[in-house]
């Protein structure tokens, strides 16, 4: 198999665009940092759960539970499963595209994917990016950001002000807004915007956030399953 | 429940580690037809589109404006990160003020 371009020029291109993400990723992790030392971790700690975990969300659900003193491991397992199975669904979507990069080079892009930079990859790929090195181009200011964030967050625990007074807890949905405006082209890209949304309403009612987000990403693909089935 | 550090880590870490890798994986097998492919797509959209809606449900008017501003910014400038950033200062500047 020839593989498909991975080079510094599209590194480079991923960097460039990630830093504004970096900046807000940072802030984001000032928020788990902080969180992080009110449940009694030093910064060591935070900063490695952060490096391990990789996933601000993830992390933060996680805290509440082991505050909550009744955790058990298969809890903090299935927190971690429910509230990141998002990430199967970015795996899927990402993996046409990036796996013709070459096996390695899948799989270590993968371990630096995020919320942002899955939504702005997909959107560059959208827009006819062909360099794979993009993706973890992009990845390198957030994971800078991240860990700094939450090493400075949990080290600076008492002078810092709350992450929310900053707006930053609105970032995640504030950068799907402007990916979701700027990716939507054509009528047949509406129906998965609107199902979405719809699906994700109902489920949060009935379930939960995190099943919600699932639930409207499964929804809007089955929908364009069909959709594509008619016009064949 | 074990209070060991480590081992809570690893537990955590298998687990996020594991949903990072699966779908990637699993899509390896599945053939690319036309219906997976537009499923594919669509996906990206209806994830993001979900996440707006639950931001909107569970916020209020300085959330919602700011949301608006945001995609008002994209399609004025097409510059769609910078857009993000200028919603989280107009959410910022709204809860300052008391909206």
């Amino acid at each position: 198999m020839t593989h498909a371009l991975f080079s510094m020029d599209g590194f480079r291109r991923g960097v460039r665009d990630g830093v504004p993400l970096g900046f807000s990723i940072f802030a984001y992790g000032l928020g788990f940092g902080l969180v992080a030392a009110q449940a009694g971790y030093g910064v060591g700690k935070a900063v490695l759960t952060s490096a391990a975990i990789y996933s601000g969300s993830a992390q933060l659900a996680a805290m509440n539970l082991l505050q909550t003193g009744e955790a058990t491991l298969w809890a903090l397992f299935a927190t971690i499963l429910v509230i990141n199975a998002r990430y199967l669904l970015f795996g899927a979507a990402l993996q046409p595209w990036l796996w013709q990069a070459g096996k390695l080079r899948a799989y270590g892009s993968l371990l630096l994917l995020g919320d942002s930079n899955w939504m702005l990859t997909m959107r560059m790929i959208r827009a006819g990016e062909e360099d794979r090195a993009y993706l973890v181009g992009t990845g390198m200011p957030i994971s800078v950001g991240w860990l700094g964030g939450t090493g400075l967050g949990a080290a600076a625990v008492a002078v810092l002000p709350r992450p929310e007074a900053m707006g930053f807890d609105l970032m995640l949905a504030a950068f799907a807004v402007s990916m979701v405006t700027a990716m939507t082209k054509s009528r047949s890209d509406l129906m998965p915007v609107i199902v979405g949304a719809g699906v994700a309403l109902g489920v949060a009612q009935l379930v939960g956030p995190a099943p919600a987000i699932i639930a409207a990403g499964l929804a809007g693909g089955a929908i364009a399953a069909l959709g594509a089935g008619e016009r064949a | 429940m074990t209070d060991s550090f480590p081992i809570q880590l690893a537990v955590m870490t298998a687990a996020a580690f594991l949903c990072r890798m699966a779908g990637f994986t699993l899509m390896r097998f599945v053939p690319l037809t036309p219906r997976v492919e537009a499923a594919l797509r669509a996906t990206p959209l209806a994830v993001m589109s979900g996440i707006v809606a639950l931001a909107l449900m569970k916020g209020g008017l300085a959330e919602g404006l700011a949301l608006s501003a945001v995609a008002a910014f994209t399609l004025a400038t097409g510059r769609d990160v910078t857009a993000a950033l200028v919603g989280v200062a107009v959410v910022a500047a709204l809860r300052w003020v008391g909206v």
